[in-house]
């Protein structure tokens, strides 16, 4: 039917010259429809809907306006197509036939370049923001000019690079829009020698520059060689300027191919690069003062929004030319970085792949974990993060190197022999196997998400450990055998039944910590947040102290001392300093938890009255995850309450938990005297303890019913164990 | 998407008992809503977006009128979602000069307590982490920050879901009807602000 109407349509006169404007190709024929479109408006009354079999409300929410910009990608906005653009001289080659200009104009390339990567970096699409450089979309035609087509190559090779990596990472949505890259040019005949000719353009322009320095100083030398540009008032400092660009991309491009490396073979030489990159950068922000000034547009306007260093507008962009290409979404206007920005990105970047690179590749699991948790504090970007767990994880090893029943063993405090043992070939061994490599990645995603995911695993923890306990008591029974390699796979298992509780019971204080950092707690919540995290520490001290306990043992089963030594026995009744480090996390749980509630008891103060549910909704929301996978037992709104309601400032003031937590905090010191990140964990506890300590007892000297005090609670001294602020007003 | 509620300049001047709270009555009450959000909103809902809560859940979106001039909506949906029967809060906006004085709640108020009336379990939202007003509006009704949803908006900018668990009859044998415990509260000051 719509045909008919069509050609009856194309018949009319009037619309032979609006066809005219529209190419036809060999498979469409355009035909103006706006009468037909007329007439079913008229015949559809308002809030009159077509229905159809695919077409429901629901499905309606997907339509365009045809012609809202903000919603029809197909929208021309200046040209039709990237020949269209390039006809009308969007990007000119040369850019400006006055060679200052020339090479002013390719360096605000350079630098818009850097920022519209750092855009794509922080979560914008390719399509939008490196590749609105019409250059690259055309990279052939640049062959004429050696600068610009270098660096563009260069460019084009290293987000290739860089999102193979991301796409190698892949954990989740994240990086989908990222790693979009339909319909873009990112694949180059001879790409891979985009490196020497680089080299290539440094070395003239190297040699450029001393000719302009020697000419300076009067010194004549015979080279046939040709001045960058015409200004010799500019040479040395356009030279400059360029060669820092030039090389600060050489040697990222080295760091991205040395990471890439395996098994960390390539993280020393990788530093190299990095060290070279930030001078380079330092160089690329200087040359900032010198590219203004030699401008002509020269603007009084803040120069802190401009994506070059010159502040100039970059010539050869337009990101509407992308927009069909960069479907499904319909085009928004992004803001690209400012260049200073952008420099300050790539700064920070190369910082975190060093610290990346400085890792030493401990084969324990446990200093591991430390170390990425410590790694997330500094908010790395979706680049550093998706290489730290291309470092952890290659080809279902740690580093590429440990396989995981090594690094299970070595994290259950087994013998190193045990890393042969068949018990690997275990079914639930090798699951368990999948769920650290598993969980390794998910320590390396944005800790927003880590989170949802750490809850959601806990399920799988809980899983393996009931099947393995199951097969342990198949194999065994009750009765302990005589048989000797019957004693060493009933010792495995024992080591990993615990270490799996343990490994557990980490995840979900990770999983309450991190609601912290990620503010998920409203202060009215702290105190039952503060109590499950208390009931779960417990735990896990208990099995990581039981895990050093059966590790002794085992020692000495092995029997390579015929008799304890009293060293060895004080070791073994001491408490370990890992545990005496759990147990100052411990003490401050509890004590907050009780001071919260003491507060809420004594002063009804942080109740958070709903009209719609009460405090057990909220338990239950928040600890759902955990209370699912039964982590740990016996823990319920009910048994918080218990815990709670009796809890008063009279008694706390005796059973001062702060108190208990400084004076372990200051015992475990010398345990770790090696260890500067414990030892500034500590000092941040003792620093918690101490005003939390000294809080309380305002409270109780002043009485806590006196209406002139406020209490709150501030994050001030550690990222999630708060300091009670108390205030007279 | 919600309007935060900051300090603003220009506040109108009225008595809360002004404020007539209607619930969405037909197609003459969605140009209203439409140009209300649209001009607090940067994103772009056709009228196809609208239609599609306000034709399938009428009962759930209310207007609010001071002297015959719309200053306030939200609109809302309900339905299965994993096994849960779950209401969500689509748009809510209150044009500045009318901000800080109830009116949010009210609507939202009135929208959950349909919800809950209809057999809801829980309610649901997303809103930007640095929206503090709509935070501490949802925060005073029960409503937990349950995920933080990394650059969920365009602009980079972080979201809290929001949740709220209605109370289910057989944790609370002791408790009254849970409509009741709207009514319980109702003489209290729900906005302290």
């Amino acid at each position: 039917m719509a045909d008919r109407a069509v050609s009856e349509e194309a018949s009319m006169a009037g619309h032979a010259t609006k066809l005219a404007s529209i190419p036809a190709s060999d498979n469409t024929v355009w035909a103006d429809a706006s009468p037909l479109l007329e007439a079913a408006c008229r015949g559809l009354r308002d809030g009159e809907l077509i229905h159809g079999d695919n077409f429901n409300l629901f499905a309606a929410m997907s339509a365009l306006e045809i012609m809202d910009p903000k919603m029809d990608s197909g929208i021309v906005c200046r040209y039709y197509s990237i020949e269209e653009a390039i006809e009308n001289g969007a990007a000119p080659i040369p850019i400006s036939l006055e060679s200052t200009i020339d090479v002013q104009c390719t360096i605000d390339i350079m630098d818009h370049l850097l920022a519209c990567e750092a855009a794509w970096h922080k979560g914008h699409s390719l399509a939008q923001t490196v590749f609105s450089c019409i250059y690259l979309l055309r990279l052939d035609r640049t062959a004429s000019h050696a600068l610009l087509h270098s660096y563009c190559r260069v460019i084009r090779t290293t987000c290739k690079a860089v999102v193979s990596v991301v796409s190698d990472a892949r954990t989740h949505e994240e990086e989908d829009l990222f790693t979009m890259t339909y319909g873009l040019p990112l694949n180059g005949d001879g790409d891979e020698k985009c490196l020497s000719m680089l080299n290539a353009v440094e070395e003239t322009i190297s040699r450029q520059l001393r000719a302009c320095k020697a000419t300076s100083s009067k010194r004549r030398v015979s080279e046939d060689l040709e001045p960058l540009q015409s200004n010799t008032n500019l040479e040395e400092g356009l030279c400059k300027a360029l060669l820092c660009r030039l090389r600060f991309r050489k040697h990222f491009f080295h760091v991205l191919t040395c990471m890439k490396r395996p098994q960390g073979r390539g993280l020393e030489l990788a530093r190299k690069h990095i060290a070279s990159c930030i001078l380079e950068l330092e160089s690329i922000l200087k040359s900032a003062e010198f590219l203004r000034f030699c401008s002509d547009e020269f603007c009084e306007d803040d120069i802190e929004d401009k994506t070059t260093a010159s502040g100039r507008e970059p010539i050869g962009f337009d990101a509407t030319l992308n927009s069909r290409l960069s479907a499904p979404t319909p085009p928004r206007a992004i803001k690209i970085l400012s260049w200073k920005k952008a420099v300050e990105y790539f700064v920070k970047l190369l910082h975190d792949l060093d610290v990346m690179c400085s890792y030493s590749l401990d084969p324990h699991l446990e200093s591991l974990l430390r170390f990425v948790v410590q790694f997330q504090k500094s908010q790395p970007d979706l680049v550093a993060r998706a290489h730290l767990q291309l470092l952890l994880v290659q080809d279902g090893k740690l580093y590429g190197r440990d396989p995981i029943f090594a690094v299970i063993t070595k994290a259950a405090a087994l013998p190193e022999a045990t890393k042969n043992h068949d018990i690997q070939k275990n079914e639930y061994i090798v699951q368990l196997g999948q769920l650290v490599v598993n969980l390794l990645k998910i320590l390396c995603t944005n800790v927003a998400w880590q989170r949802r995911k750490l809850g959601k695993i806990l399920q799988d923890w809980r899983v393996i450990y009931v099947q393995l306990e199951l097969a342990f008591r198949n194999e065994f029974g009750e009765v302990s055998s005589s048989s000797n390699a019957e004693n060493i796979c009933m010792k495995i298992f024992q080591h990993i039944l615990i270490w799996v509780e343990e490994q557990t019971y980490w995840i979900a204080c990770r999983f309450l910590i991190l609601g912290f950092e990620l503010d998920l707690y409203s202060a009215s919540e702290y105190c039952m947040v503060y109590w499950y995290l208390y009931a779960v520490l417990i735990k896990l001290a208990e099995k990581t102290h039981l895990k050093t306990a059966f590790s002794y043992d085992t020692a000495k089963r092995k029997g390579k001392k015929k008799r304890d030594s009293p060293k060895d026995l004080a070791r073994e009744s001491r408490i370990p300093p890992a545990v005496l480090f759990l147990q100052c996390y411990i003490c401050l749980a509890e004590g907050l938890t009780m001071m919260l509630a003491a507060l809420r008891n004594e002063i009804m103060v942080l109740q958070s009255p709903s009209p719609f549910n009460t405090e057990q909704e909220k338990f239950v929301q928040h600890f759902e995850l955990l209370q699912r996978a039964c982590i740990p037992d016996h823990v319920s709104y009910p048994s918080f309450k218990e815990s709670t309601t009796q809890a008063r400032f009279s008694t706390l003031v005796m059973y001062n938990y702060f108190k208990d937590a400084q004076r372990i905090a200051k015992e475990v010191k010398s345990s770790f005297s090696n260890d500067p990140d414990r030892l500034a964990e500590l000092r941040r506890l003792e620093q918690v303890a101490e005003h939390n300590s000294v809080a309380l007892n305002l409270i109780c000297r002043v009485g806590a019913l006196d209406p002139s005090l406020k209490v709150s609670f501030e994050f001030s001294h550690h990222p999630f164990f708060a300091t009670a602020i108390v205030r007279r007003s | 998407m919600e309007a935060s509620s900051e300090e603003k300049e220009e506040k109108a001047e009225f008595e809360e008992a002004e404020i007539e709270y209607v619930s969405y009555g037909g197609e003459h009450h969605l140009p209203l809503i439409m140009s209300l959000v649209d001009q607090e909103l940067s994103e772009p809902y056709s009228i196809f977006t609208y239609r599609y809560f306000v034709y399938l859940w009428p009962q759930l979106s209310f207007l609010a009128f001071h002297n015959g001039k719309c200053v306030g909506t939200v609109v809302c949906k309900m339905g299965e979602h994993r096994n849960t029967f779950r209401g969500y809060i689509a748009m809510l906006v209150v044009i500045k000069p009318y901000r800080g004085r109830g009116i949010a709640t009210e609507l939202v108020t009135r929208s959950i307590k349909m919800m809950m009336e209809s057999g809801c379990e829980e309610v649901t939202l997303e809103a930007e982490v640095t929206n503090k007003g709509a935070l501490a509006l949802y925060g005073r009704l029960g409503f937990i920050r349950a995920k933080r949803l990394f650059h969920y908006y365009l602009n980079g900018v972080d979201a809290f879901r929001l949740k709220l668990l209605f109370p289910r009859q057989e944790l609370h044998p002791s408790l009254p009807m849970s409509t009741n415990v709207y009514a319980v509260h109702e003489n209290n000051d729900l906005d302290t602000t």
